[in-house]
């Protein structure tokens, strides 16, 4: 839709285009891959202590493959260490932590 | 007849120590055992137990019913704490009596000292003590508390993993005297193997089916220094046990079922014992 317009034209529509994405857009999304996940009642010890920590805005268990996708608030980060010492108050082992690509 | 009978009814009347050989726990352990596992951090567990058992003898019998409410919290993600108080109906039939009310209290610690992580599995293990404190009433029959403080240790480890468990536990329970009657010591060694028939997301309600071994030994009670002949001995049970689970709440519920004993003398031995608990932890 750019290259019908002028360029200064054209750098404002995606200026304004970037303004109107939603906020989920700039959220940061963390992987925890963790280790003595076996059932759903004793997991939920990690999204008890997810849901304890500052800037944790949402959180998926996938029990069968062992990972926890963690989503914070806008500008809120979640550092290796956080993880590591969330996930081991919850009695299980931090094997991978890696921040998710933004989503488009 | 009389006189084994009347010496019977003391030794019942002391109270159904095996439930104390209970352990509620978190995760999916054994419902008749200890397991090695321990609340997370700063996590509370309250747990609601039904507990019933019945005893028969040549000519007497004796059923109790108890209901108990526990709460265990989280020190570490490794070491919890807890306290459990018992509401306790005991029933002796040939003019035994009833009681009903508060049984004896018991407090509780539990330390994970052992334990490895592998993806979607747990190997564990813990030491535990319990010290059960003289609160019931024991000036009656039958009596609803020993009378005596007494102080319960052991050890249990295990696996957990997606399909398959397995625990194991030993545990010592050593009693001391209260009101003239000293029970005998009890050994209790327990093996436990368990199954996840159908693998649920973390969402989802959760079944796992287990099956206990629980094999129970007891000394000779003592009743003002004398030993009690119609007392002590073992008994080994088979103990189906189910669990369901949603999110952090669980029911779970099994079956003592007797297989053989060796008690010493003339005494009741178990007909079943059965256990029902509402787990809740947040």
């Amino acid at each position: 839709m750019f290259r019908f317009m002028s360029g200064s034209i054209r750098i404002a529509a995606f200026g304004l285009s970037l303004m109107l994405l939603p906020a989920a857009a700039f959220a940061t999304q963390y992987q925890l891959k963790v280790d003595g996940l076996a059932c759903p009642f004793c997991a939920y010890g990690i999204e008890k202590q997810l849901t304890r920590t500052d800037g944790v805005k949402e959180i998926e268990i996938d029990i069968n493959a062992g990972t926890v996708t963690v989503t914070m608030a806008e500008g809120a980060r979640l550092s290796r260490e956080q993880a590591k010492r969330i996930v081991e108050d919850a009695g299980f082992t931090l094997r991978n932590f890696a921040e998710l690509p933004a989503a488009d | 007849m009389r006189k084994p009978f009347a010496v019977t009814l003391v030794a019942l009347a002391a109270g159904v120590a095996p439930i104390l050989a209970a352990a509620p726990t978190r995760a999916h352990g054994p419902l008749f055992s200890p397991a090695p596992e321990t609340i997370f951090k700063g996590g509370t567990e309250l747990t609601l137990g039904l507990h019933t058992e019945k005893a028969t003898g040549a000519s007497e019998h004796e059923t109790a019913y108890e209901a108990s409410v526990e709460a265990e919290y989280g020190l570490t993600a490794d070491w919890e704490i807890g306290i459990e108080v018992p509401y306790a109906r005991r029933d002796l039939d040939d003019g035994g009596g009833t009681a009903v009310g508060l049984g004896d209290l018991t407090l509780e610690t539990k330390y994970q000292f052992w334990g490895r992580d592998l993806p979607g599995a747990q190997y564990k293990a813990a030491a535990l003590l319990k010290l059960k404190l003289p609160s019931g009433e024991d000036a009656r029959t039958p009596r609803l508390g020993s009378g005596s403080t007494d102080v319960i240790a052991g050890l249990a480890t295990g696996y957990e993993s997606r399909r398959w468990y397995w625990f194991a536990s030993a545990v010592y329970r050593a009693n001391t005297e209260g009101g003239g009657l000293e029970k005998g010591d009890r050994q209790f060694l327990n093996l436990v193997g368990g199954i996840r028939p159908v693998l649920t997301a973390y969402d989802e309600p959760d079944t796992v089916l287990m099956l206990e071994l629980n094999w129970e030994r007891s000394a000779r009670d003592d009743l003002d220094g004398v030993a009690l002949a119609n007392t002590g001995g073992w008994e080994l049970f088979v103990s189906p046990v189910i669990w369901w689970t949603y999110r952090q709440f669980a029911v779970r519920g099994g079956v003592q079922i007797p297989v053989a004993e060796n008690l010493n003398g003339i005494q009741p031995s178990s007909d079943y014992r059965a256990r029902v608990e509402f787990v809740y932890h947040f």
